[in-house]
């Protein structure tokens, strides 16, 4: 597919980011349930970036999506010039460690990373000339169980 | 679709209906609601979702938002929650700090 490119300073994007993912979704031919949480997946990283790469470090820039698909998986990779940020380094919660934990008390932070992990069957990131690369990974082949 | 939220306050009761897409972008006009609600010391929170197809993890931080403003003896009500809705909930154990039903019974207003 055609790259897309958005701002990388507002959460506004995120309409159009949404939009790209579920096209490259239609073109892949997954699943509705495999669609929506792509687009939780790229949906959650994006915030991240925007909030916390470009707005809280008070840089400027985009990012730049691109998705591919082929026989075996459907790819969709962000880039960004904002702040270093390797999501697979990230402390995660986890669901069970809280359960008797009162809603109030919960950790507020890491559920978006969370999700983002838990929606695809592979999640990559590579730091490339100062750039962030954030990868998402669906495969075409084992899309029937999901 | 757009993200669309109206709250209403009856018997202690707060009422909000959420529609469409809740994201980051569209999380803080959720959380303006909550914050009216819990400014009229309502014992109840319902969240009708039937129509809202979609929350990320911005939605999830709402949620802890309300029960802190609220009060731990104030109950959480996830009504009509869609199924991927329903499984970011589970998966993360919100669905098991707020009540999930299908439908809601007003008799509970009058308990």
């Amino acid at each position: 597919m055609e790259p897309l490119t958005v701002s990388g300073t507002t959460l506004e994007s995120l309409g159009a980011i949404a939009q790209y993912v579920m096209a490259a979704a239609v073109a892949a031919g997954l699943s509705k349930k495999s669609s929506y949480k792509l687009r939780l997946a790229v949906d959650e990283i994006a915030t991240n970036i925007i909030n916390y790469g470009y707005n809280e470090a008070g840089l400027e820039g985009v990012i730049n999506l691109h998705a591919e698909v082929d026989p075996k998986a459907l790819t969709i990779s962000l880039e960004d010039t904002a702040i270093p940020y390797d999501p697979t380094k990230r402390e995660l919660p986890e669901a069970e460690d809280f359960s008797d934990i009162p809603l109030a008390d919960r950790p507020v932070g890491g559920w978006g990373v969370y999700l983002a992990f838990e929606g695809v069957d592979e999640f990559l990131y590579e730091r490339v000339d100062n750039r962030n690369r954030n990868i998402f990974v669906i495969h075409r082949n084992l899309n029937e169980s999901n | 679709m757009a993200f669309n939220v109206t709250l209403e306050i009856a018997n202690s009761t707060a009422k909000i209906t959420l529609s469409g897409e809740l994201d980051a972008s569209s999380a803080p006009a959720f959380k303006t609601e909550v914050e009216k609600a819990a400014a009229e010391h309502v014992k109840r929170l319902v969240l009708l979702m039937q129509d809202l197809e979609y929350m990320a993890s911005a939605g999830l931080r709402v949620l802890i938002f309300a029960k802190q403003k609220m009060g731990a003896d104030a109950d959480i009500y996830v009504i009509g929650a869609q199924e991927m809705v329903l499984e970011t909930l589970e998966k993360t154990g919100f669905s098991q700090s707020v009540i999930v039903q299908e439908e809601y019974d007003t008799a509970l207003e009058n308990a």
